[in-house]
């Protein structure tokens, strides 16, 4: 199959939607499918060579963070002529209404479109305001991905119609057979856990957990917070009690091995996400490296984790729930045991190996719909007003 | 000294109510074709709206014949206990006897909705009920490779059926909704075409490849 897939956020940039276009792809490739992706970027940045950038990307405030996007004349008619060349059998559009290459994409695709609904907030004002010029759009769509039951839920009552669910996929074995390293493995009387997450993003929850901690530490105050993750490692400190910042080690941004490593390493991974999160890859990883996961109960993660059959939830945004959660794990190696066997055979089920299947099976489908119907012969102007003599006859039921 | 020549407002006036007759039907020239230009463009977009339906039920149609073939295998394969064979034999027969036909215009219809609705839901349930997990353990473990391959095909079938089904009901729903349209009512763009129906059945299977 020729695959083009399309990723409206910088691909040079971290992000969830970046990081699954990239998996997607590299994996297509290693069926032995034909893939292509345009991100937006500058030319001269490099990357794999089935990648083409689009055009400069420019930071815009969209969806609640900072996305770099890409728009204009120069990216559309980039976008065009890699369509063109691509003489893709179906393409793959990620994030179809975000105003970037996407939304470009849409409106000069020919070959049929399959789409992946990331987020699980759309802004409806926006969306209601340009409605008319939408609807017309999204009707190119035939076969429409939600990547949660949140996702879903967003595209159902913002746009109607429904979407099939597939998730997010991650390599676990990459996960499953990474190596702990000892500087990050706890004892007795030292547990770590872990955060991952940009540290000056609120939304990531780090606030949260940096108040749990002052309970974690006085009733264990050996605990160690492993903190990986771009932003400004100062401002952070400064926000967090002395004790907790002295209890805290900060990585800075880490390779994906590192981050497997650590995951490996901790006893428990703390996701204290208070919102915006439709999805929650990162609990899926650390389940996968049989890290015991404490969450905060966003629809999203209860998914993911299956209720508390694989995971320990608290209430999104409650530091008290959040502490006294992070201590009953620590206190039970048993509980922990049990945590890490069921988290590791629940993130089989996003194993990109399951995903990808699912994903062609759309594509399958996709082109069959499409092929079908081309060869639909359109009524004529005169067929449409008059009905056909041929079933004058027929007796209407 | 003004006799002889017409009164210059009046000649004014004249020239005026012409070139306001003339605004008046450029105007209404340019509401034509704008009219026209969006009724057309109304008519393509139902059109290719149908098309997509249609296309999608083809596609349905066909996964559901893959599966319900697969299922008649299965039964018919002699690994299964005699009751169940029974039971899958006459659930899969009787979805195969219900696929969709081509009508007089030679367009992909489904021919008794309901009656194929509930066939494929008894056809859902008859695989959830025989393939528990301890008799794919036997299956298995008796038919081997040929009975892997045909688990297979029903795994694979199934999931594309729950794909095709959304995928064909999501686009009913995009030609109902332009069909409601004002306009299009009104000039009947959708010409004789009837009004497309979601397929509503329950294709959840429980057991997993």
């Amino acid at each position: 199959m020729r695959v083009g897939l399309v990723c409206p956020y910088d691909f040079e940039v971290p992000g969830g939607v970046q990081y699954h276009v990239r998996d997607l792809a590299e994996h297509l490739i290693g069926q032995g499918h034909h893939v292509e992706v345009i991100a937006p970027g500058d030319e001269d940045a490099g990357g794999p060579d089935y990648l083409t950038l689009c055009g400069r990307a420019v930071p815009v405030r969209y969806n609640g963070s900072v996305a770099r996007l890409a728009f204009g004349p120069v990216t559309s008619s980039r976008v065009t002529r890699w369509l063109e060349q691509g003489d893709f059998d179906v393409v793959h559009i990620h994030e179809p209404l975000s105003p970037s290459v996407s939304v470009l994409a849409l409106l000069a695709a020919e070959a049929p479109v399959v789409a992946t609904f990331h987020a699980s907030s759309l802004r409806l004002r926006a969306m209601q305001a340009a409605y008319p010029l939408v609807r017309p759009l999204l009707e190119k769509i035939i076969g429409r991905i939600a990547v949660s039951e949140a996702a879903r839920r967003t595209v159902t009552t913002h746009l109607g119609g429904d979407a099939v669910i597939i998730p997010n996929g991650v390599e676990v074995d990459d996960f499953a057979h990474a190596t702990p390293r000892p500087e990050w493995q706890g004892t007795e009387e030292a547990p770590t856990v872990a955060f991952l997450g940009r540290i000056d993003e609120p939304r990531k929850g780090l606030p949260v957990l940096s108040t749990a901690m002052e309970e974690v530490l006085r009733q264990r105050p050996g605990t160690r917070l492993l903190i990986a993750g771009p932003g400004d490692v100062e401002a952070a400190r400064d926000r967090m009690s002395p004790e907790v910042a002295a209890a805290s080690t900060f990585l800075g941004m880490v390779s994906d091995e590192e981050k497997a490593a650590m995951l490996a390493s901790v006893d428990a991974y703390i996701a204290p996400h208070i919102g915006g999160e439709s999805f929650g890859i990162v609990l899926v990883e650390a389940m996968a490296a049989g890290a015991p996961v404490i969450a905060s109960d966003l629809p999203a993660f209860t998914a993911v984790l299956d209720g508390e059959a694989n995971g320990r939830l608290f209430t999104t945004g409650d530091a008290q729930a959040c502490a006294r959660t992070i201590l009953d794990v620590l206190g039970d190696p048993a509980q922990r045991a049990r945590l890490r066997a069921a988290g590791q055979a629940r993130a089989r089920h996003y194993d990109w190996s399951v995903v990808a299947a699912q994903i062609t099976a759309v594509y399958e489908t996709v082109i069959m719909t499409a092929d079908v119907a081309a060869t639909v012969e359109e009524p004529g102007l005169w067929s449409r007003v008059v009905r056909p003599r041929k079933r004058t006859g027929e007796a209407g039921a | 000294m003004v006799a002889g020549r017409p009164a210059p407002q009046a000649h004014r006036r004249g020239r005026r109510i012409a070139v306001e007759t003339l605004t008046w039907i450029t105007l209404a020239v340019i509401a034509l074709v704008l009219v026209a230009w969006y009724l057309t463009y109304s008519a393509a977009r139902l059109d290719r709206l149908h098309a997509k339906v249609e296309g999608a039920l083809a596609a349905l149609d066909a996964q559901l014949v893959r599966r319900a073939e697969a299922a008649l295998e299965l039964g018919a394969s002699g690994f299964l206990d005699p009751a169940t064979s029974l039971l899958l034999v006459d659930v899969a027969s009787t979805c195969l006897d219900r696929t969709a036909e081509r009508d007089e215009d030679g367009h992909l219809r489904l021919v008794g909705l309901a009656e194929r609705e509930s066939a494929e839901s008894d056809l859902t349930d008859a695989l959830n009920a025989a393939l528990t997990d301890q008799t794919l353990a036997e299956l298995r473990m008796r038919g081997g490779a040929m009975a892997e391959e045909l688990i297979d095909r029903i795994a694979a079938a199934g999931l594309r059926v729950q794909i095709a089904r959304r995928f064909h009901n999501q686009a009913v729903t995009e030609v109902q909704r332009v069909r409601r349209k004002r306009v299009v009512r009104a000039f009947r763009l959708a010409g004789y075409a009837p009004l497309p129906e979601t397929v509503e059945f329950n294709d959840e299977l429980t057991f997993t490849g």
